[in-house]
């Protein structure tokens, strides 16, 4: 339910756009019907919604339009923000600040948070201002980014960056315990992705993974030459 | 004074994690290490991010699904793990690390729970925006959206410091009367972060994922070795 923080997004615009407090009242009613949407695209929606209620404002169009506008593209829009955004370009950059804290520590962690955050908030701002400048034509400037094609090429360069970390956990685990928490730290990777593959439940894989990895370590603590 | 910390951090990181800005910082990679230095102890809270990250990388808000809360279960585990290692005076080792998230990593799975009341919360409080409107309050109206925030920072900041308190407890008590568990833990903690390698793969869903995780792995290994191991 994304209604309230829709209604407080938009209550400037609306504040300026209508002089008179009912009017400005109807107006909120609006937009406090039911959203959702994906966070990022929906900033398209309020700069198209904020277009529309302009031109409700001008006489040039009937009350229903922005709701008419939200309500069609919030469902497309929810789905581009979830394949790109959520399923693509976030993950993708977890994982490069993940394999660049492992590799250099802190300061390519700092790095990947701000290039992560100047892309996305530059996105974000420009999907705003084509929602605001085109309405209904956003969907055009939208398919003109191509974010579908982006997102799965994040998606295979995020596969290889958790491949590079657990590269990176292997060797850290060697140079920690000896070549025997290395060679875990693998079977670990190996039997988790067969499991999560089969559909097992994230936590009590690694659960048992942990417990499996303790024991082994158990066994080479006593072996001839263990630590 | 320290839990008073970690309640305010996971307060303001359940905030930002789906109430205002959704900027990364409330991910495990960002996250842990806030707690860390927050508490004192940065490269402790380093010392979590990455393979935390890895595990709940597949963690996010897709549709109607609600999945784990993962920056829930970011904070327990990063200040316990860290107010244990003050405790014992070691700092965060794999060993900490393995029995902070053995004890307390399951909030992120509580959190799920209380996420999904928090929604119905949410729903209650448009109604009575709605009411507000009615009643020729639209200012107030509006504001409806703030008080939104609120359970999801008080729930945080009461969950997260009593399970970093029960960590904080537990592990000094296993680690003193058991001191040769400690390299036994680290495999384990050692098992865990490839578990998270392979799920952070997963995540992505790519049809091409087994062969790209794969060969990026024995790349790495081949250059590790070749120039001499990363520390």
């Amino acid at each position: 339910m994304q209604n309230l923080g829709f209604a407080y997004a938009i209550d400037p615009a609306l504040r300026r756009i209508y002089a008179d407090p009912g009017a400005r009242s109807a107006a909120l009613r609006r937009h406090l019907a039911t959203f959702n949407c994906h966070p990022y695209t929906a900033a398209a929606i309020v700069g198209g919604a904020i277009h529309h209620e302009e031109r409700v404002a001008a006489g040039e169009e009937p009350p229903g339009a922005p709701l008419e506008y939200k309500q069609i593209l919030q469902g497309p829009l929810a789905a581009v923000g979830d394949g790109f955004f959520w399923a693509g370009l976030r993950p993708f950059f977890g994982a490069l600040a993940a394999v660049g804290t492992l590799a250099v520590g802190w300061p390519a962690l700092v790095a990947a948070l701000l290039a992560y955050n100047v892309l996305h908030l530059w996105l974000r701002w420009t999907l705003f201002r084509a929602g605001y400048r085109a309405g209904d034509e956003v969907v055009l400037r939208l398919a003109s980014l191509s974010l579908p094609a982006w997102a799965g090429r994040l998606r295979n360069g995020g596969v290889a960056l958790a491949g590079v970390g657990l590269g990176i956990l292997a060797l850290l685990a060697t140079g920690r315990l000896g070549l025997a928490a290395g060679a875990v730290t693998l079977a670990a990777a190996a039997a988790g992705m067969v499991a999560l593959r089969g559909r097992a439940r994230l936590l009590p894989t690694a659960y048992v993974a942990m417990a499996i990895g303790t024991v082994a370590g158990i066994l080479a603590t006593r072996s001839p030459g263990g630590h | 004074m320290d839990y008073l910390v970690v309640a305010l951090v996971a307060g303001l990181a359940a905030v930002e994690r789906k109430g205002f800005l959704q900027a990364m910082l409330a991910r495990p990679i960002a996250l842990a290490p806030i707690t860390g230095l927050a508490l004192g102890d940065l490269p402790g809270g380093l010392l979590l991010g990455a393979p935390l990250e890895l595990l709940w990388l597949g963690a996010v808000n897709m549709g109607a699904s609600l999945p784990p809360n993962e920056a829930l279960g970011t904070v327990a585990v990063a200040g316990g793990a860290v107010l244990a290692g003050k405790a014992l005076g070691t700092g965060v080792t794999p060993a900490i690390a393995a029995l902070a998230v053995a004890l307390v990593g399951v909030l992120a799975t509580v959190g799920r729970s209380t996420d999904r009341a928090i929604e119905e919360w949410n729903v209650r409080l448009a109604a009575r925006a709605e009411t507000l409107l009615d009643q020729g309050f639209p200012g107030a109206a509006v504001r409806a959206n703030l008080y939104g925030l609120v359970p999801p920072f008080a729930v945080s900041a009461l969950l997260a410091p009593a399970a970093a308190g029960l960590a904080a407890w537990v592990i000094p008590g296993v680690l003193h009367g058991m001191p040769l568990a400690s390299v036994p833990l680290a495999y384990g903690w050692a098992a865990l972060t490839g578990v998270a390698a392979a799920a952070g793969a997963q995540a992505f869903r790519s049809l091409h994922g087994v062969g790209l995780f794969t060969g990026a792995a024995a790349f790495t290994l081949a250059v590790g070795w070749l120039v001499g191991g990363i520390r």
